[in-house]
Parts: C-alpha cells; sequence; structure tokens
C-alpha cells in the first residue's frame, strides 16, 4: 500500500511537469464529462418520465455508474491500458519485482487529470440525493455504499478480464468498448427501462443491474425487497473470475513469452 | 554446488506461419501452420559467485530467452535452473529481490520527473531499509558520477546519463547478481568507460555475479575473462577469451604502405592478404612466421615506406566462429 | 487530380487490410445506436408525448444515419501526419512542393474520410432498414427529398473538413492538440447536432447552436432526410452552408498562410 501511495504521489508530480496542460486537461474534463448528462437534462426537458423515473432518479442512476467508472479511469488505467505493457515488453519488468504483479501495474499509470470526472459524478450525486424525497435509514446508507463499492468494482473486473485477455492476443480490442463504454452508456438510466433480452444480459452476464437498478429501487422505496438491498455484493462475488483469468494469464506469459 | 547452475533446459516457441499475399492472408485466418523455433536447446553452464560472464552471439540465437529463463520471467520446457539455491520461476518473489536486471533499449526511469524519484519508489517497492538505502544510494551516485544528473527530469537527460542512472536503479537493492543487456549500447566514450569502471568496480567490492550481453566486443574484452557464445539456441563455446583467440593461432594485422604490385605471395604463416588504398593489408600466425621474418620476406619484393601492426581483434574472432557454425 | 485520387486508393485498400477493425468499429457502432434508441423508445413509450418537437421515427432514423455517417461528419478526426508535421517543424519543407499546402490537406482529408465510411456506412444503414419496429430505419418520403439530403450531406463533408483544417492550423499556435481543441471537440459535437437532433434541445441552447455552423454537419443534412425539415424550409440552410464553407475555408487559408509564413521565419 506504501508502494501505490508512493506512486500517486510521483504521477501527480509527472503530471504538474506540465503546468498548463493539467489546468487545460481538469477543464476540458468538465466539458467531455458535461456531454454526458446533457442528453439526460435534454431529453427530461421534454419529457416528465421514463419508465415512471423522474430526472433525478435518472440522475442517481447515471451518477452512481459514472462514479464507479471514473474511479477506474484514473486508478485503474494500467490496467484498462493493460495491451501497451505487453506490446512494448515492459511487462517483462513487472515480472523481476518482487511485489504482487497486479499491484505493479495499478502503480504504472494514474491518470490524476480525470479526477474532475469523479468530482462532478460526486456533485451530480448529491444534486440528486438532495431532490429526492429519500427517507433516510441505516439500511439505505448501507444501500448506497454498497452501490458505490460494486460500481467501482464491476468497471474494475471487466478491465481486469479484457487486460488477461491481452495475454492471447491485442488485436480485436476495440470490442471491449461494448462492454465497458456501451455498458456504462446503459447503465447510467435504469436498467428497467431496456428490451428483455438486454436486462438479461447486463443482469446475468456483465452484472449492472446489481449495481444501480435493483438497489436503485429499494433505495428509492419502490420495492421492500432486502435481496435487492444485498445484490450488489454479487458484483463484488463476480470479481474472483477476472482475477482468476489474470492469473491464468500470467502463467501463460511465462511459458510462451508473448 | 556451484552459485548458478543451469543443467538441459530447451526452450521452444511456436510462430505462426503465413505466406504474403490475399489467398494465404484468408487461408491463415482459418488455420494457421506453425514453424517451431528453438530458442534453447540443451543449454547447461554453471557459474561462481563473483564471476562475470560474457554471454554473446548474433541476433536471434536464444541469448534473451537464457537471459529471461533465468530472470524469472520465463518458463523452459524442460531442464532445472538453480541459482543460490532457488529456482527463479518458482520462488519468483523471493528470488526477484536477489536480482538486477539493465535492459539496455528499455528503460525503467519515469520520463517527466528526476531519476532520483524513481529510486525513492524502487525503495518501496523492494522494501529497502531506509539507512541501507540512503548509503547504498548515495555510494552509486558517486561512483556513476550523476550527482546532478540524478536531479533532473530524465527527459533532459542524454542517452549516457540515463543509463548510468539506469545502472544505479538496478543496484539499489544490493542484487546478488546483475544482469546486464547490452549496457553501453550507442554511449558515448566517457560514459562508456564509466560504465566499464564502475561494473568492475563492484564485481570485485561486492563480489557482485554478473552476466553481460552485447555485441560491443570491447566491453566483454574489458570485463569477461569468461564468455559463453550462443547460436540457433546451443552453446558453441564455453571458456576464457584468450583461448577462443589462440584457436585462430596468434593472429596479427599487418598493413603495409608502399606504392609497389605486389604478385605470388607464398609463404607459411601469410594467412591472408588483400589490397587497399594505400597498400596491403595481411594477417599474419606469428607462432609460424614472426614479424621479422614477415618483413624481411617482402622487403625482398616490395619497398616498403610504412608498416603498422595491429593483434586480430575479438571482432574478426567472433565472425570467424559464426562463419564455422554457420549462423 | 491525380494526387488525391492514389490517396483516396492507398486508404481505402489500408481499410481493406484492417477489415476486422472495421468490422469491430460496425459491430460498436450499432451497438450503441442500438442503446441509443432503445433509452428514446423507453421516453416515447413513458406516456405524454405532446412537448415532443419529433416523433420517434424519425428520431430513430436520425440516430442511425448519425452512426452510418460518423466517420464522415465527426469534426475531429485527426489528421497524425499533419500534426506531428506541425510539432517537429517539418512543415516548412512542405513550402517548396509545387501544390497548394492548404488544398492539398483539404483533398487528402476528403479522401480519408470518403474511403472510410464507403466501408461502414452501408452494413449499419441496411441492418437499421431491416429491424424490426420502432427501431428500423425508415426511407425518405421521396426522391427529391433524398436528393436534396445528399446534396446537404456533401456540403456538409466540405464544412466539417474546413472547420478542421482550422483547428489543425490552431495546433500550430498552440503547438498542442489536446486541452483547448478537446473541449472545442465535446461542445462542438453536441452542437452539431451529435448526440441529438438541436429541436430536442432547451431552447437557449437551440438558439445558439443556430447561429453557429456546426448545425450544418450534422442536425441539417439528417433531418432533411427524415423530413422535420421540409424541403422549402431546407432551401436557406443549404444557402447557409454554402456561405459558411466559403467563411471558413477562407479563414483556414489565411491562417495557414500565416502558419506557414511563421514556420518559414522560425526555420522550421
Amino acid at each position: 500500500m506504501k508502494l501505490y501511495f508512493h506512486a500517486m504521489r510521483l504521477h501527480l508530480k509527472s503530471l504538474l511537469e506540465y503546468k498548463a496542460s493539467f489546468v487545460f486537461g481538469l477543464f476540458s474534463q468538465v466539458f467531455v464529462f458535461f456531454s454526458y448528462y446533457f442528453i439526460i437534462l435534454a431529453l427530461f426537458n421534454k419529457f416528465d418520465n421514463i419508465k415512471g423515473f423522474t430526472l433525478y432518479e435518472v440522475l442517481l442512476t447515471f451518477a452512481i455508474i459514472q462514479f464507479g467508472f471514473s474511479v477506474n479511469e484514473i486508478f485503474a488505467r494500467g490496467i484498462d491500458q493493460f495491451d501497451d505493457l505487453i506490446v512494448d515488453g515492459s511487462f517483462d519488468r513487472l515480472l523481476i519485482r518482487p511485489q504482487p504483479i497486479i499491484l505493479q501495474v495499478l502503480c504504472t499509470q494514474i491518470a490524476w487529470i480525470r479526477i474532475s470526472r469523479t468530482v462532478q459524478a460526486i456533485i451530480v450525486l448529491v444534486i440528486a440525493l438532495v431532490n429526492l424525497d429519500i427517507a433516510w435509514s441505516i439500511e439505505k446508507v448501507l444501500v448506497l455504499i454498497l452501490m458505490l463499492l460494486s460500481s467501482i468494482a464491476i468497471f474494475f473486473g471487466i478491465f481486469l478480464l479484457m487486460a488477461s485477455y491481452c495475454f492471447v492476443t491485442v488485436k480485436g480490442l476495440e470490442v471491449r468498448n461494448v462492454f465497458t463504454d456501451g455498458g456504462k452508456h446503459m447503465a447510467q438510466y435504469p436498467i428497467g427501462i431496456f428490451r428483455k433480452g438486454f436486462i438479461f444480459i447486463f443482469t446475468y452476464i456483465i452484472p449492472y443491474a446489481f449495481v444501480n437498478y435493483y438497489p436503485i429501487l429499494y433505495f428509492l422505496g419502490k420495492s421492500d425487497n432486502k435481496f435487492y438491498m444485498l445484490s450488489p455484493i454479487i458484483v463484488l462475488l463476480y470479481l474472483i473470475i477476472p482475477f482468476y483469468a489474470f492469473k491464468r494469464g500470467v502463467k501463460k506469459y511465462a511459458s510462451t513469452g508473448s | 554446488m556451484s552459485f548458478i547452475e543451469v543443467k538441459n533446459i530447451s526452450k521452444t516457441f511456436k510462430v505462426a506461419k503465413r505466406g504474403s499475399g490475399l489467398k494465404n492472408g484468408i487461408k491463415s485466418f482459418f488455420k494457421r501452420d506453425y514453424i517451431a523455433i528453438d530458442a534453447a536447446s540443451d543449454i547447461s553452464f554453471e557459474m561462481d559467485k563473483g564471476e562475470i560472464v560474457g554471454y554473446i552471439g548474433p541476433n536471434g540465437a536464444g541469448k534473451s530467452t537464457t537471459i529471461k529463463i533465468l530472470s524469472g520471467i520465463l518458463v523452459p520446457d524442460s531442464g532445472t535452473v538453480k541459482v543460490n539455491g532457488l529456482v527463479p520461476w518458482v520462488d519468483r518473489k523471493e528470488y526477484v529481490s536477489n536480482i538486477g536486471v539493465v535492459f539496455g533499449q528499455r528503460s525503467q526511469l519515469w520520463w517527466d520527473i528526476p531519476a532520483i524519484d524513481t529510486f525513492d519508489l524502487l525503495k518501496d517497492m523492494y522494501k529497502i531499509d531506509e539507512k541501507a538505502y540512503e548509503k547504498t544510494k548515495n555510494e552509486l551516485i558517486s561512483l556513476l558520477k550523476i550527482e546532478d544528473v540524478v536531479k533532473v527530469p530524465v527527459r533532459q537527460l542524454s542517452l549516457g546519463q540515463r543509463m548510468r542512472c539506469e545502472i544505479a536503479a538496478s543496484l539499489l537493492h544490493k542484487p546478488k547478481i546483475l544482469f546486464l543487456d547490452e549496457p553501453t549500447i550507442g554511449l558515448d566514450a566517457v560514459s562508456k568507460k564509466i560504465v566499464r569502471d564502475f561494473i568492475k568496480k563492484i564485481n570485485k567490492e561486492e563480489n557482485t555475479t554478473i552476466i553481460l550481453t552485447t555485441h560491443d566486443m570491447s566491453d566483454i574484452e574489458a570485463l569477461a575473462k569468461r564468455i559463453i557464445l550462443i547460436g540457433k539456441g546451443k552453446i558453441l563455446y564455453d571458456g576464457t577469451l584468450q583461448k577462443l583467440k589462440n584457436r585462430y593461432g596468434n593472429n596479427k594485422k599487418v598493413v603495409i604502405t608502399t606504392q609497389n604490385r605486389l604478385s605470388n605471395i607464398n609463404k607459411k604463416g601469410i594467412i591472408s592478404h588483400k589490397k587497399n588504398e594505400i597498400g596491403y593489408e595481411f594477417i599474419v600466425d606469428v607462432n609460424i612466421l614472426t614479424i621479422n621474418e614477415f618483413l624481411k620476406y617482402l622487403g625482398t619484393k616490395i619497398e616498403i615506406e610504412d608498416v603498422d601492426i595491429d593483434n586480430v581483434g575479438i571482432d574478426d574472432v567472433i565472425i570467424k566462429t559464426y562463419e564455422e557454425y554457420d549462423l | 487530380m491525380k494526387a488525391i485520387r492514389s490517396i483516396f486508393r492507398l486508404n481505402f485498400l489500408n481499410d481493406l487490410q484492417y477489415r476486422s477493425q472495421a468490422l469491430a468499429g460496425i459491430a460498436t457502432q450499432f451497438f450503441f445506436g442500438f442503446v441509443f434508441i432503445m433509452v428514446y423508445v423507453a421516453f416515447y413509450e413513458s406516456g405524454n408525448t405532446d412537448k415532443v418537437p419529433m416523433p420517434l421515427t424519425q428520431l430513430v432514423s436520425y440516430l442511425w444515419l448519425n452512426q452510418a455517417f460518423f466517420s464522415l461528419i465527426y469534426i475531429w478526426t485527426k489528421e497524425k501526419d499533419l500534426i506531428s508535421m506541425i510539432k517537429n517543424g517539418n512543415v516548412a519543407y512542405e513550402l517548396v512542393r509545387p501544390i497548394n499546402f492548404y488544398f492539398k490537406w483539404y483533398a487528402t482529408m476528403i479522401a480519408k474520410r470518403v474511403s472510410r465510411v464507403l466501408l461502414r456506412f452501408f452494413p449499419v444503414l441496411l441492418i437499421a432498414y431491416f429491424l424490426p419496429k420502432p427501431f428500423n430505419l425508415m426511407l425518405p418520403s421521396n426522391l427529391e427529398t433524398f436528393l436534396i439530403f445528399l446534396l446537404s450531406l456533401v456540403l456538409s463533408t466540405f464544412l466539417v473538413v474546413a472547420i478542421s483544417m482550422v483547428l489543425h492550423m490552431i495546433t500550430f499556435f498552440t503547438l498542442n492538440e489536446k486541452g483547448v481543441l478537446e473541449i472545442f471537440m465535446s461542445v462542438s459535437e453536441i452542437l452539431a447536432g451529435g448526440t441529438i437532433p438541436l429541436v430536442m434541445f432547451p431552447t437557449f441552447l437551440y438558439k445558439i447552436a443556430y447561429v453557429l455552423p456546426f448545425r450544418y454537419t450534422c442536425d441539417l443534412p439528417f433531418r432533411i432526410y427524415t423530413g422535420n425539415i421540409s424541403i422549402s424550409n431546407a432551401t436557406p440552410d443549404i444557402i447557409g452552408s454554402f456561405i459558411w464553407i466559403i467563411v471558413v475555408t477562407l479563414i483556414g487559408y489565411l491562417l495557414t498562410r500565416k502558419a506557414l509564413k511563421k514556420a518559414v521565419i522560425q526555420g522550421g
């Protein structure tokens, strides 16, 4: 952990070497992020609900998923761009260091510049919470925390799974956008608004629905199902698969060298 | 038992074969033919603690495969490796604390910040104790003459300065074994000398075992008594540099400046001759024909204006050896 | 002209080479289109659509067209060669060539965009057409509409490239293609109608977008296709496109001249 904090400091220092582009970068991230929720705002200007969900309910869903994604964009960027490590051969370097490999991959890149996205996600979250009429209780606080955690977990898991795929080949990685950006885009809305097939895929194959759909039904008082409250935990269990896949990938790397 | 024991390691890679053209492109999309390449076949050697070995061979001979196996990055198909009682790829984390690796063509330093910051990070990476770290760091910095260099962002350094920082970074945890992969490639003369002197010094004082791969034979001449020559995945020669040289006779290169033309040279001991701009260039085996006798012989045939005598370089020896093994 | 043809040919063949990437690109584009549309369908199915200025069928077609022609009309497609030439100063050498610098790159960008879109637009449109209601792409109501759509798409391509040239030349003065340009990119995409058609904007933003040139690149051609802008209303907009093309091209041209002068003085 000490190592990771040290790496965080150095990445910040590297970034500050280019002060002007750092400031512009932070600023431009605000606009990029704005374009994400612009559609939601614009559409609610013309419609008053989407399948029974109001503006602030959708913004809450949006904020939770964007929060997890942006946290990963900052801290798990090394895993997101793992193909670079494989292609330029620097992965070898990680193998000759006495630290866990995933930790070292995380240390390779920390994109502080994207912190403005996380901040905006939190702002949207607060705005949504203030405008929603929520009967707060310990369970509600718990489910909110679980949702935020599982949102981080699901993107971390997908990134790691894609990184494991890089051990096989680095070709055709464009498809990962479907799972990350595409999934993210879907899950900014309550997944229940979509057609059944999609709901199935994004519940059981890639469990976005357990991050911010079922728990939000409980959170908003649309359902009393206690299982919904705890469903983000399922996402954490899903993490076993990418971790295992990555471990297998490292083993394969050691036997083929590519 | 030796410090490093490599026994019968073999490693084969599969490489997809692909013809050119659309037809072959489509074919290989469905079914791939593979060629097996033996990057290491039945390689065995031992090394003692504190030895320096030059590991040489042409590109693609399997040098880096062996280095990767020895540093725990690759697992061989068969054979065993024991270093200081550890198997590199089995006890990875424990083992790698004992080794340092310098890849001449790749950097481990952070580009935008001073090298000293990377050093500090490596302290945490290897969990080096604070006091020992400060001491080692200062020693390395003064030996490699990088006192000021380490405080400048790496992107502003020259190649030689950067390489010296790389070497320091690889030695902060005081490894018992150091792998140097082309450490002097592209360096200026001053940096080259500093690096070589430094390698000699740590070898002598810290008793660090060093495996050096390089294409620069003057590195080998300056540093390694023993060389291992590898080609097509096999060890072709393992022994002292001097012995390899002797294998091709005790040859000297003699350059003669003359205006005359030379015809029918036929004397035992003159191995070859060729014309150049100023005269002729001879290779003479001085065990058979001394320089004195050679010059006398030549004096009877042409008028010698000037003479230049040189040892046959190791480069020539290596090229000859490669030719002999058809590499 | 011959040079342009060979640039086009080369890019087209190159794209063919990377057909698996192109396929992945089409698949991704298709998936995204589908997700967007599902969101809108859900909105429209949620009841009161009185306030909505665009019927669902038109909106769905608009989105498919946007996905299909994305690589033609996306404003900020980086021209790597040009950027690196600008950054390392080699741009000065371009002056000795017998071909006009500005129009050479203008034509190159058009050739690249056209070759890229040729491989991509048709599959997306074809599949979209055969999708079940309400996800399907509709045909334009008559031939006239279709022809005017084509005209406006061609104009849009010219305008986009003219804007892109201005942006590339700006990097000449800032020496950095990130920062300001990234901001510009995300704002201009919204204002062009790249996320949703302008009619769906809140009023104040709609007014802003209407006086800027970006809407001619995306919003205009696709709304003409869907019939959301009638043929009679389209005429002034087509004239507007022409005017903007001339204005922006002129700006780009002058900017290029200035930039090249600077490059010569600096000695590259």
